[in-house]
Parts: structure tokens; sequence; C-alpha cells
């Protein structure tokens, strides 16, 4: 049987029990990099070697836990002690850094193995970009279209069967829109959750670092290595880090959920026009997935905030005014070393004034407050996620993202925990929403996954491209 | 929404002086016309506040 069609539970079991080899599963992933990712795109670096050394290495050690064995990928803006790391741009092409991300170390000591480096937008926000020396990664439900970013190649490698898991990170969605187009599991913890050290950043004060997955009990195990505090990283909570799979149950009886459906229902035309419309196919799915809650006896009610528009541009705009000041110099002295993309987006926080940013600042508590008061009396929110399948990979144009409506910018805003999961398919493109919570309730907001993807199959359902290998059949 | 109308161009020179940057032709127009987001992101967080709303990056000192 293809090991690369087991979730990371179910290798898990297999390796505890003696019934799978870290090195077996190891070479699959690797065959099957070298089979499919030359149309893929996904990875930038395949670490074949290592990966083979760490897997031998865990083969003939003691089991480090859950994680022991699971070979895994990363978004190539997670430093790498003496392995490259591009930010996937070429001011980075040859850098090799001197530590490791703090997230990928966890990992590592738990027993993770490292497959390689993940394609991702260019400093985690230009992209797709065809004039970059990595080639943008391909959705692989139909590799005509995007797969969204910026953590594009984590996401495409998880959907596609080229790791057991990955990591990504978000700032105004890039880890749940990336979910949302390929069919799987993101998770943007608390804002202070997972250490945020050694990953290059975007934007601190909406920067989070998050695990991408077939499913949300793999989500789960991904966070109980990657949660915890971090002494060195400056958001770090000090919080107590809890079972995430105990929490993980098939029934919501009792459970209050609060929906906000203004974002997609009014908000999305009235602040954005009428190229941000959600299809009637999304309306359905949505609709269908707050019924699915119910019948597993959760109580629904909806949930008033401000207007979608309120959150989404203080995030952008927080967003494009620290990008700008990360990258200023550079783009003053060497801008031709960035891409089109990144350079065009970011460069708009030039114009931005110091009172811009603070009122944005203003506005974020603000909403903070709003957010908190709205959840006071439900257990967990849900709201909409990308409102249509995924677009043709070069129908996506510089200003598109900023344009359009987005419905996971608010969460980086309040820092809350969000994850995206799967609630159907349009055109044979994948459709999500989005699960939220209170401060680090991660295990609030998977346990609504977990319920909801065990009542439905579409978590069942892979692309056509994620078959095994002849070899492995 | 954006503004119906993108900066003068004359206006927007000033705006790219000031920020220190060396644009190409098709650089300027591109991000001339990006304005617009700008102008739209600032007018929706530019409203009338009391004094006492603070920013969300206040931070209290620690005790221990």
């Amino acid at each position: 049987m293809d090991p690369t069609l087991l979730t990371v539970a179910e290798a898990s079991r297999q390796i505890a029990e003696g019934r799978l080899s870290p090195i077996a599963l190891t070479e699959a992933y690797l065959d099957r990099i070298d089979a499919l990712d030359g149309e893929l795109h996904s990875y930038v670096l395949v670490l074949h070697d290592a990966a083979r050394v760490a897997a031998r290495e865990l083969a003939a050690n003691r089991s480090r836990g859950v994680l022991h064995g699971i070979p895994i990928g990363l978004k190539d803006i997670y430093k790498t002690r003496g392995i490259r790391t591009t930010a996937g741009s070429p001011r980075y092409l040859d850098h090799i850094p001197e530590e490791d991300a703090q997230s990928w170390a966890k990992l590592r000591d738990a027993g993770a193995i490292l497959l390689g480096k993940q394609e991702t937008h260019e400093f985690a926000i230009g992209g797709p970009d065809f004039t970059l020396p990595f080639p943008p990664a391909r959705n692989p439900w139909n590799t005509a279209h995007y797969p969204a970013g910026s953590s594009s190649g984590s996401a495409v490698a998880v959907a596609a069967g080229l790791c057991g898991a990955a990591m990504g990170s978000d700032t105004g969605g890039s880890i749940r829109g990336p979910a949302a187009y390929n069919g799987i599991v993101g998770l943007k913890p608390t804002y202070g959750r997972v250490s945020r050290r050694g990953v290059f950043p975007l934007c601190y004060t909406l920067d989070h670092c998050g695990p991408l997955t077939r499913t949300i009990e793999d989500c789960a195990i991904m966070m109980q290595a990657l949660a915890g505090y971090d002494p060195h990283d400056p958001a770090s909570a000090d919080a107590p880090v809890p079972d995430y799979r105990a929490a993980l149950t098939k029934r919501l009886d009792g459970t209050r959920i609060g929906v906000i459906r203004h974002f997609h229902e009014r908000d999305a035309v009235a602040d954005f026009g009428d190229d941000s419309a959600p299809s009637a196919a999304y309306i359905a799915a949505f609709d269908n997935a707050c019924r699915v809650l119910e019948n597993l006896g959760a109580r629904l009610v909806d949930l008033q905030l401000s207007p979608l528009i309120d959150y989404v541009d203080a995030n952008r705009l927080i967003m494009l005014a620290e990008a700008f000041a990360l990258h200023e110099t550079d783009f003053r002295e060497r801008p031709h070393l960035f891409g089109h993309h990144m350079f065009a987006r970011i460069a708009l926080g030039a114009f931005l004034s110091a009172a811009d940013y603070v009122e944005a600042v203003r506005q974020r508590r603000e909403l903070c407050l709003e957010f908190a008061g709205a959840l006071e009396n439900v257990d967990i929110a849900i709201s909409a996620n990308a409102t249509a399948p995924a677009p043709r990979i070069e129908s996506v144009s510089t200003y598109s993202t900023f344009e359009r409506a987005s419905y996971t910018g608010p969460y980086n805003l309040t820092g809350s925990p969000a994850l995206s999961a799967p609630i159907g398919f349009e055109n044979g493109l994948p459709l999500a929403f989005q699960i939220t919570g209170k401060p680090f309730d991660e295990a609030g907001v998977m346990r609504i996954g977990y319920a909801f993807e065990q009542a439905t199959e579409f978590h069942r359902q892979r692309p056509p491209i994620a078959a095994s290998l002849p070899q492995h059949q | 929404m954006m503004p119906d109308e993108p900066i003068s161009r004359e206006r927007f020179a000033v705006l790219v002086e000031r920020a220190g940057l060396k644009l190409t032709t098709e650089q300027f127009e591109e991000l001339r016309q990006g304005y617009r987001l700008v102008e739209r992101m600032a007018r929706t967080v530019r409203r009338p506040r009391d004094r006492a709303a603070e920013p969300a990056h206040i931070f209290a000192q620690p005790t221990e």
C-alpha cells in the first residue's frame, strides 16, 4: 500500500507498531516529489540525502513521539541552519542561515523529517510572480489554477501527497487561503501561540506561523509539538498548552456557534463591489455547513460585527506600513533584486503617513474589543473563507487580492485562532469556511472542525494527481 | 469603494520623491493606479475618535 496515502496520524500509528519504517515513508514521498513536482512546483529545494539520513537515524532510535519519522515540508521563509533559505526572492537567492526557525527545531526534535523547502510568494506577499527564479506552485486540483498564497508550495505539497504536513505563515490569510483553494486544513493559531523566531517577517504585528495538514487530527498533532512559550520571541505567550487531540469529539451538543454571515452575504459586495460577490455554489455550501453543525447538536446564532472592510483595510494598511519599513532600504538601494509583485505591492506602504498607521492601530484596538465582545456569549464563531473557487493563475493581477474582499484578514487583526476547513466543491475546485474562537482556544476551534470533518466526506477527497504512483499500487 | 480617478501624476511624483524611490515609467504608473487602494484604506481607518481611544500597540511594563 502507498504509505503517502496515510494521514500523519495513520502513519504515526503504523510506525509506532513497527508496520511502517520512516525510511520507506520518506522514500515514498521522495518518489512522489520526483515524479510529480516538475508539474506542481511545490518545492524549491528537495533534501533527498539529508531526508534519507534523518530517516535512517530515526528508524534506528527510540520513538520521540507521535511525529517520529513523519516527513514534512517548510515554507521557504523558515530558516534552516546550513540549508538555503531564499524567502522566494532573488535578494536571498544564496542565503544560508546560521540558525533554525524555532518552530522547525521543535518539529525536528519531535522526530519530523524535513523533505525540503517549499515555494512561497516572495517575502510572503509577492506572487504568483513569473519573473522570480522559482516558478509559482500550481493547484493540484487543476494546474491551470492558482493555489493561493503565500504558503502556496506548502499547501500544494500537502494536498498532492508530497509531504505528510507542512508549515506556512499567515499575515492576512496566507495559510488559510491556500488551505481553502487546495482542499486541506490550515490553522493560523492565536498570535503568540507558535514562535515566529527564525521566520522571515512580513509584518511583525500580524505574522503568524502555523500548520497545513490533510485532516484536523493531523493539525492537532502538529500543534502539540509547535505550541509553547519562546522567551526569544517578543510576541510569544506563556500560556498553558492543552492536549489538542483529546479535545476532538464527533458531537457538538450544547456548543454555541456564532455565524458571521454579513461578511459574505452583504459586506463583500457593498464594500468591495460586484467582483467580490460570493458564488451561488459557495452560499449553498456555507449554508449546508451550518446545517451540518446544527445536526451535530450545535446551536447557531448570527453575530453582528463592524463591516468587513473595517477589519480588512486596517489589516492591510498595517501590513503595508510595517512591510515597507522592513524593506525600505533595499527598495531604495537595490530594487532590481525584487520581483514585480513584491515591489508593486509593498511599495504602496511608502505612501502611508505615520498618522495613517496610528489610526489603523487605533481601529485595531476597537475591533479587537468588538470581536471579543461578540464572542462572549458563544463558544466559537464561523465565517466564510474565499467565496469562489480558485481562479486561473494568470488572472491573478498585481492588486487583485487588495481590490477584492478578504475574509481571512480580520483574524490576523484580532490575533484570534482561525482554521480553514473544506466544505465542498465548485467546478471540481475546493471551497472552505473558517472557524475562529477566543484567544488560545485552538482546541475549541479544532474540536468544531473535527466534528464537521467527520460528519462530511470532503477531507477524503484528493486531487487526481494525489493517486498512488504505479510502483506503490 | 475606491476613488474613481487616480491621483494626478504631479501630486504622485511628490509622494515618490518624498519616499526616496527611483521608479521606472511603468512602475510609476502602476503604483499611481495602486495608490487608490492606499487612499481607500486610509479613508476606512481615519474617522473621528475620542482622544482616549488608544492604539493597540500600547504596552504595559512587566511587574515581575
